[in-house]
């Protein structure tokens, strides 16, 4: 992935001394690509980095009237009120729990997909199947949680009747705190697996034909040539892909969790997302859920990290 | 621009959501007259009126003003206000709906006019409570923020399926045990008569919250729990601490583990109520009158012929410890006015002049009914709506209507009951009304804003929401509910019970 930048067509000219020099010829030498950058330079600046003067108020007692610079500074008072918050721990677990499904058993199963796809020869087949396990990504999670509802409706519901005489339970599943993970991860499989081959696919495209052909003249059967070739040849994909996952899991559950949660099931349900929303929207609490947002992407960066520095270890490239 | 763009900034880090740029307009900035009344407020219709519609122009006549209202739809209007108040595009009017943090921080901040001595002056008859009790209870801790929207004191009733009483020979319920009776019948004695064990007493949607009006805070008041709040002797106390909330909260779990209440009574969408009662799968509904009504007119459209013979409806049940009946806050959120837009005394002047005429009878027909002559015309001195104008007319009811405040008393025209029995429904409704009100139990506590209460409220009522439902499922015991209560004390419950005690002492 690494690209050499294009060597200097004019005879190389005595080193300048002083840095402020060399930064001046580079940037005159370097202009084009330079500018290549501007606009992902500005991406970040307006939408990733200016946000950040606001999040200045999760340090604030913040009330709109008196606007971001008028309202009182309270330290790590917020941060303190929701480290100490008896819901803490509760909402620690279940977001680690949900990031956990979906990153050890939906993760996976993308990768499964993807390699099964791969063996498909017959490519009518191939690019039907493609479309259909496409197409539960555009539906929105209302959609999905509605079919949801319709499939496990207490006493009518298809897969509820089904799943009920195979387990012999009449439990209200929807409600059930049992049932809630292994809903919100069949529905995250449902909706998103197929999706998330995509990219798998494409690296698959460019696995060299012919270790194959070498492969099959060793007398290697279609489960080796899959461990032995394939696998390797697409693990850098699947590991900057699970370093990417790994700091986004926290964002993704807002929500379905949000609309599958419920009374009875909330004790396993609430994530940080949930919470940010029911403070910080609901209750126009700007300051505290400002702060919990913010210790949520420390999470996140503590799990790209330490997902980065797991892929090292296993001489694995990480992403820097 | 970018002084502008810094607070929606601000908010998009707390809550990465999109500000929806609010308008103002009229003499913002400057202390000149206003020329116009910007208005924010929630509307329940398919679509919104569009501006200037026939009912905007004969409003903006009646105040003296051009009224331009910013709709915004009910589902999302909590959160909306929350986002128009962190920003600086504020309208001159908002209807507030409840008592929650930003509002209560701005207000005390002042951001909001403090209307107590305007609205008491008299110089605004039309805008003078005729029940100063629910003015009080609409207020912060005794200062008046907005002009309340007044609504029926007493709504909670029990509405029933008469052909099944009929068929099992049983007679509308009076008391709380007479439902459970009702409730195991309805379940185990075949009340359809098709011989199937097909049908369920109670109907309960998913509710989140307390003390909004669900079927269970219905039952607790009915057992004397209290209303959210309870005075003991001077000192205010939690309903949900008091022995009778915990005998209601068994009554409850009883019905549930008889199978007497629907099985999906944790996870059933409210929006879809009716169905069971409908269908003939449940019979029983603790809910708001109008439900009744509605109910009604959904067995008219399937059965136009005897449909008179399937709703039944009762008002408050005696419980073992006494009559209590449930009332409403007796309004629905309030009109506010902030002070960005409207700032200094005149301009005050002229939006509450504004409020004054647009709460007179005529205002009131057009709020409430449209235009006379166009899609409602008066017959005997009752409105009768055009059926080739329902769109308008459901534009005006489900919208319009929202902008009334009726808090000097309601005269727009009464409507016209199509049949005998609508009327005697109609009746039966007033007639509860007049009756339970002698037993309402009010909330004590409802003109006090604890500050612990405004900034974590919502998760302590939470934690007490979840607890009764789970005890009701049977997955906490006692103890469990014991220890959701103890949860509550140390997130913050007792603080807002030492804080409420203190502002009720001052209160009063």
């Amino acid at each position: 992935m690494t690209t050499a930048l294009a060597a200097d067509p004019e005879p190389p000219r005595p080193r300048p001394r002083s840095r402020p020099q060399r930064l001046r010829r580079d940037a005159v030498r370097y202009r084009w690509l330079l500018l290549l950058m501007l606009p992902g330079a500005l991406y970040f600046a307006l939408f990733r980095f200016w946000p950040m003067y606001g999040a200045r108020i999760a340090f604030k007692n913040y009330i709109p009237f008196l606007g971001i610079d008028g309202s009182e500074w309270v330290g790590l008072d917020h941060f303190q009120a929701f480290l100490s918050n008896p819901d803490f721990t509760r909402l620690l677990a279940n977001t680690l729990i949900v990031a956990a499904l979906s990153l050890f058993i939906a993760f996976p199963l993308t990768i499964v997909l993807a390699l099964l796809l791969n063996e498909l020869r017959l490519q009518i087949l191939k690019r039907t199947v493609q479309t259909l396990v496409y197409i539960p990504h555009f539906l929105s999670w209302t959609v999905v949680v509605s079919i949801t509802a319709l499939l496990f409706a207490i006493g009518t519901g298809p897969l509820w009747t089904f799943l009920s005489d195979l387990f012999g339970t009449d439990a209200n599943m929807l409600a059930d705190p049992d049932w809630f993970r292994p809903l919100i991860l069949m529905q995250m499989v449902w909706k998103d697996t197929g999706w998330g081959t995509i990219i798998f696919l494409a690296a698959l495209a460019g696995v060299d034909q012919e270790q194959y052909e070498a492969a099959v003249i060793d007398g290697a059967g279609r489960w080796q040539r899959v461990r032995n070739i394939t696998i390797p040849s697409i693990m850098p994909t699947i590991v900057v892909l699970l370093i990417l996952h790994t700091g986004q899991i926290l964002n993704t559950g807002f929500e379905q969790i949000y609309l599958m949660s419920n009374s009875l099931n909330r004790t396993v349900a609430d994530v940080f997302d949930t919470y940010v929303y029911f403070a910080g929207i609901e209750q126009g609490a700007y300051s505290y859920s400002t702060a919990v947002g913010l210790f949520k992407a420390l999470v996140g960066l503590v799990l790209i990290f330490g997902t980065n520095w797991l892929a090292k270890r296993f001489n694995q490239q990480g992403i820097f | 621009m970018f002084e502008s763009k810094r607070i929606p900034l601000a908010l998009a880090a707390a809550a990465s959501l999109a500000l929806t740029a609010a308008c103002s307009d009229g003499g913002e900035g400057s202390g000149e007259p206003l020329e116009s009344l910007t208005i924010m407020a929630p509307f329940f219709s398919a679509v919104p009126p569009e501006e200037d519609d026939p009912i905007d122009e004969a409003l903006s006549e009646l105040a003296g003003l051009d009224l331009s209202v910013q709709w915004v739809p009910n589902t999302d209007y909590g959160s909306k206000t929350n986002t128009v108040l962190a920003g600086d595009d504020i309208p001159d009017v908002m209807v507030i709906q409840g008592k929650d943090q930003s509002f209560v921080q701005t207000a005390e901040a002042g951001g909001f006019w403090d209307l107590t001595d305007h609205l008491a002056s008299g110089d605004y008859p039309n805008l003078v409570t005729e029940n100063a009790q629910v003015q009080e209870a609409s207020s912060v801790n005794g200062k008046v923020y907005g002009v309340y929207r007044a609504r029926d004191v007493i709504r909670t009733s029990v509405i029933l399926r008469q052909d099944w009483l009929d068929n099992l020979g049983l007679a509308a319920p009076e008391t709380t045990a007479d439902l459970a009776e009702i409730a195991r019948a309805f379940t185990e004695d075949d009340p359809d008569g098709n011989g199937q064990d097909d049908t369920y007493g109670l109907i309960n949607p998913a509710w989140s919250g307390i003390g909004n009006g669900s079927p269970y805070d219905a039952i607790e008041t009915w057992y004397g729990a209290g209303n959210l709040w309870r005075d003991e002797g001077g000192e205010l106390a939690p309903a949900f601490t008091s022995d009778e909330w915990l005998q209601a909260l068994q009554y409850e779990r009883d019905l549930v583990s008889g199978g007497y209440v629907n099985p999906d009574y944790a996870t059933m969408d409210p929006a879809t109520w009716n169905e069971p009662f409908l269908n003939g799968k449940g019979g029983i509904i603790i809910d708001v009158q109008s439900r009744a009504v509605e109910l009604a007119k959904l067995f008219k459209e399937q059965d136009p012929e005897t449909y008179d013979r399937y709703v039944a409806l009762v008002g408050q049940l005696d419980g073992p410890n006494g009559t209590y009946a449930l009332p409403t806050a007796g309004y629905s959120g309030f009109l506010a006015i902030p002070r960005s837009g409207v700032q200094n005394e005149d301009q005050l002047e002229q939006v509450l002049t504004a409020l004054n005429e647009l709460n007179t009878t005529e205002a009131q027909n057009l709020m409430n009914h449209g235009i006379e002559g166009d899609n409602y015309s008066v017959v005997d001195g009752e409105a009768v709506f055009d059926p080739a104008k329902q769109d308008f007319t459901d534009q005006v009811t489900g919208a319009w209507a929202q902008l009334g405040t009726n808090l000097a008393g309601y005269n727009a025209y009464p409507i016209q009951q199509e049949t005998e029995f609508d009327q005697a429904l109609n009746q039966l409704r007033l007639d509860l009304q007049a009756e339970d009100v002698a037993n309402a139990v009010y909330n004590p506590a409802a003109a006090l804003v604890s500050p612990t209460y405004t900034t974590s409220g919502a998760q302590l009522d939470t934690i007490i929401a979840d607890a009764r439902i789970q005890y009701i499922a049977g997955q906490i015991d006692d103890a469990g509910l014991q220890a959701a209560i103890e949860t509550w004390r140390s997130s913050g419950g007792d603080q807002v019970v030492e804080e409420m005690n203190d502002l009720y002492a001052d209160l009063n």
